[in-house]
């Protein structure tokens, strides 16, 4: 655009000048996050295997050759679909089910079952996994212990390590973000049109399997494929559970290339493994996108405020209690037997006898290790830094894209969205390819780079939608009473959206915190946090450790982001 | 005080539609102290108008200034951005600051502003800008806590505070019930014609523009269509959406002639004498327009006087303060506003006389649009 510049009356540095300056900052700084490691990634996989990306003018299909030569691509292709699709599938219809019960029966406990759902998005995958493997594997796994001495069963009757484990673990872990989605879903959806249908004769289930459901198809449909997404993009649980199953997918195997047990890394085929990943999560991401749209052509939220009359469910509300009941007890029993470990000095399964050594020692331990110190004060650095600055930038950005009919405005909102197409592990890859040889290697703040990346679009897309619902004139009215541009944003616009600011930062503080994937791809012995720590004393192993870790981190977590959260949304609600 | 000079303002058309030319051409002045009203339907620039002048949006050419300092200049390549205009704005939505109390919303201007004050002054200034709206014993209150009419006030009071150049109106009365609308028509114009400050208010209403203006211009699909005092507008409108816009009127087509000592125009009734702008022609088709007010009823011995016409009576609408009389003369409907005393009822014949001063001849319309631009 050439249109007239700005003269500043002789005093610099206010009005339009300041957004000219941020504008160009914010698009410096998300070019320099997301288009990096992406150019980095693909100049990866057409280098030589024995060169750097930076080192190296030759260019070579030779990875994707042998990517398509070898029989082993299509088994883990094949892997990775059904483990997507099976958890996908199962999750949503556990998801469902609860999330009809608590929005629209009048089944008792719904409050409860509410929280314990927001309370359990808080739970890292990696310790509902770890759970899991201390309840069923096959040696000793507690659950296994106490059949074998009820029933006299020689061989373990459930075993972790099987692709259906996987599986179904995976399922449960994907419940409680389905279950939110979904009774949001259920929230808005019109009521009157469910009371037409029992009105015209319609019985409960017929209104149920006719009316409600179809209607609620293309909803479901869209959180289907976010899921889909979510289960392919996972690193933790594959990592744990399935390559002791023997069930590679395309995470593991890029994190096995680039960070093998022996031998050297092979970056160039992990990078065209990393690239094929980016295509399947893209086309993922695409379809997404046409699913919210056509969702939103079938739209029948309306906005009211009227809530309907729950359904009475009579004696159905045991079955209802029951399944419900069951979901949440596979959901506690793991994080049970992980405290009871963490309370013992060695492993051993629960028993009375063992009740008499319960103690705090494990704790005590961990908490004087100058190691587990440093990861701590590691993982605060990088969860406060990450969430400040994600949502620092997506406050801005957010302006940009909500305020600005600019180009430049255009740009930052897509270069801050393809982040969510992005795998994570392909992201770390990329990221790890890109500064390797930089000083910024080794230390905390590589940590906080990759979070910045990841959960940026998270956090945009939060901004933009509270700046949307705000009256534009509220800003402009700071700016005519003389007010610069940043003082506007900084006493106005900025504190009238704080709840959802703060909102924003506690998804980033809590998502930062239970992530593995970037502390382990880029792990050394001075950057290591809470995650990565977690996986270390596992792998050791150091079960109590572990254990009492998890509780640690879990404990820590919830304790923050619960209260913050019921603050923020009695504030929202006013 | 504020000088206008050919405003052009395109938007980029979206979804691969043409550009819309939002203001073609616009240029006027306004003297100093002068409450000057934005008049016009939805969608003919007035709130462009108004956006490029408090800087919030930039015309693509044109000349902007205020008392002689020019704020926009697209030859001299210039912008004075928002914040460094020294003006005050009310909004259509007041943009009362929520998080603040009532105290902080108005004291902004003089803390983050440009024209800021040591602490005390700022105290004196502000509590002085609440008692001027009648809010001073709010000073303490949160703004959310305030009734539609008191955040109202509260922007007037930020607006004024720092003494701003020229004072900006964006339809501020469009959020009150009918009521206090009334009351705060009045209140605004007398405070700042106390204050003596140079005022442009934006509005579509047009009782509101005639009782609170000295200038009115009044704009459509982006041009002025006539700029003049509130009397001159109403009564001598110069065409038929200035007539139809300003209020009801009857509109009776015709064909101009010259031949006599006043202006004719000849109609289906018969001829009408008016008064007819030097800029039309002989034989140019024209549009009568007669306030309903301005219709008289004749003895009946006047019955063959100039502009004088018979009547029956169709149809009598008792509304309180007037009676709207619907009247046919030889086929054509014409309205008539009566005081509510008169004692007329329907179906009976009468004389009605159209004075000649009060019957303005005006072009016919020709259409403009706010079309695609070329």
């Amino acid at each position: 655009m050439n249109g007239p510049t700005v003269t500043s009356n002789g005093r610099p540095g206010t009005g339009l000048d300041q957004q000219k300056l941020v504008q160009s900052l914010l698009l410096v700084v998300v070019s320099v996050l997301v288009l990096g490691p992406v150019l980095v990634l693909i100049r990866t996989s057409l280098a030589p295997s024995e060169a750097m990306p930076f080192e190296t003018l030759d260019f070579t299909l030779k990875h994707y050759a042998q990517l398509l030569q070898s029989p082993r691509t299509i088994s883990l292709m094949w892997n990775t679909v059904v483990y997507a699709l099976s958890s996908m599938t199962i999750g949503v219809a556990i998801a469902t089910a609860i999330a009809w019960c608590t929005e629209r029966t009048d089944m008792p406990g719904r409050t409860i079952v509410r929280i314990l759902m927001f309370a359990w998005m808080m739970v890292p995958a990696l310790v509902i996994g770890f759970g899991w493997i201390l309840l069923l594997n096959p040696g000793n796994g507690a659950l296994n212990v106490l059949f074998r001495e009820l029933f006299g069963y020689l061989q373990p009757i459930l075993t972790i390590y099987s692709f259906w484990s996987l599986i179904i673990i995976t399922s449960f872990a994907v419940v409680p973000t389905g279950f939110v989605m979904i009774s949001g879903l259920l929230r808005n959806m019109d009521p009157n049109l469910e009371l037409a249908a029992r009105v015209h004769g319609g019985s409960s289930w017929a209104t149920l399997t006719r009316v409600t459901l179809p209607v609620l198809t293309p909803g479901l449909f869209s959180i289907g494929i976010y899921m889909f997404m979510a289960v392919v993009q996972a690193f933790d649980l594959p990592l744990i559970i399935g390559l002791s199953a023997d069930v590679p997918v395309l995470s593991t195997r890029v994190y096995l290339l680039s960070s093998p047990d022996n031998g050297l890394p092979n970056y160039g085929l992990a990078a065209s493994f990393g690239v094929l990943l980016l295509v399947l999560a893209a086309g993922l991401m695409w379809a997404y996108m046409r699913a919210i749209r056509l969702g939103e052509r079938f739209r029948v939220v309306t906005g009211k405020a009227y809530r309907p009359k729950r359904i009475t469910l009579g004696l159905w509300r045991f079955a209802a209690i029951g399944f419900t009941f069951s979901y949440c007890a596979a959901m506690m029993l793991p994080l049970l037997i992980l405290l009871w470990v963490s309370l013992l000095p060695h492993y051993s399964t629960p028993s009375l006898s063992a009740f008499g050594g319960l103690s705090f020692d494990t704790y005590r331990r961990l908490l004087t290790n100058p190691m587990i110190s440093r990861a701590i004060g590691n993982t605060i650095i990088l969860v406060i830094s990450s969430a400040t600055i994600v949502m620092l930038i997506s406050c801005l950005i957010g302006w940009f894209t909500v305020r600005s009919n600019s180009r430049a405005g255009k740009i930052l909102d897509a270069l801050s969205f393809l982040p969510m197409a992005i795998p994570p592990i392909v992201l770390v890859l990329a990221i790890l390819l890109l500064y390797l040889n930089t000083p910024l290697y080794g230390t905390i703040w590589i940590l906080v780079l990759g979070h910045m990346t990841i959960y940026i679009s998270f956090g945009v897309r939060t901004m933009s939608s509270a700046l949307i619902q705000l009256h534009k004139e509220l800003g402009d009215a700071a700016l005519i009473s003389g007010a610069s541009w940043l003082t506007s944003l900084q006493k106005v616009t900025f504190p009238l959206v704080w709840p959802q600011i703060l909102n924003g930062w506690l998804w980033v503080f809590a998502h930062s915190a239970r992530d593995l994937t970037v502390p382990l791809m880029l792990m050394t012995t001075s950057n290591i946090v809470a995650a990565s720590t977690l996986w270390n004393l596992w792998q050791f192993p150091d079960l109590p450790g572990a254990a009492a870790l998890a509780m640690l981190l879990m404990t820590a977590l919830l304790a923050v982001v619960v209260p913050s959260q019921l603050y923020v949304s009695s504030r929202l609600e006013r | 005080m504020l000088l206008i000079e050919k405003l052009v303002k395109s938007y980029p058309g979206q979804h691969g539609q043409d550009a819309m030319l939002a203001l073609r051409d616009i240029s006027f002045k306004v003297e100093e102290g002068s409450f000057f009203t934005l008049l016009g339907p939805s969608g003919c620039g007035k709130t462009t108008t108004l956006q490029c002048i408090a800087g919030l949006e930039h015309p693509d050419t044109g000349l902007i200034q205020m008392g002689g300092k020019t704020m926009f200049s697209s030859r001299e390549n210039l912008i004075v951005p928002a914040n460094r205009r020294e003006l005050g704005m009310v909004f259509q939505s007041y943009a009362v600051w929520p998080h603040m109390t009532v105290f902080e919303n108005v004291a902004f201007p003089l803390v983050y502003g440009i024209k800021r004050a040591p602490t005390q002054e700022m105290r004196t200034r502000v509590l002085k800008a609440l008692e001027m709206v009648e809010l001073g014993q709010f000073a303490d209150r949160p703004a959310p806590l305030l009734s539609g009419g008191q955040q109202q006030r509260v922007a007037l009071a930020r607006a004024l505070v720092h003494a701003p150049r020229l004072l900006l109106l964006d339809e501020p009365l469009s959020n009150l019930d009918a009521k206090l609308r009334d009351t705060m028509r009045t209140e605004i114009r007398n405070l700042v014609k106390s204050l003596g400050i140079t005022t442009i208010f934006v509005t579509h209403d047009q009782v509101e523009a005639v009782s609170m203006s000295d200038q009115i211009l009044l704009m459509r699909a982006g041009k002025i269509v006539q700029q003049g005092s509130p009397r001159d507008i109403y009564l001598s409108p110069n065409s038929v959406f200035t007539a139809d816009f300003m209020g009801r009127s009857n509109l009776i087509t015709g064909v101009l002639d010259r031949s006599g000592e006043t202006a004719r125009a000849h109609t289906a009734l018969g001829p009408i004498s008016g008064v007819a702008g030097p800029a039309l022609k002989p034989g140019a088709s024209v549009v009568v327009v007669v306030r309903p007010q301005g219709i008289r009823i004749a003895s009946t011995s006047e019955s063959s006087g100039l502009n004088c016409f018979k009547a029956r009576v169709q149809n009598m609408n008792f509304l309180g303060d007037v009676v709207e009389m619907q009247v046919d003369i030889q086929g054509s409907k014409l309205t008539l506003m009566l005081n509510p005393y008169t004692a007329i009822s329907v179906g009976q014949e009468l004389t009605l006389e159209f004075p000649p001063e009060r019957c303005v001849i005006v072009p016919s319309e020709v259409p403009s649009s706010c079309g695609p631009l070329k």
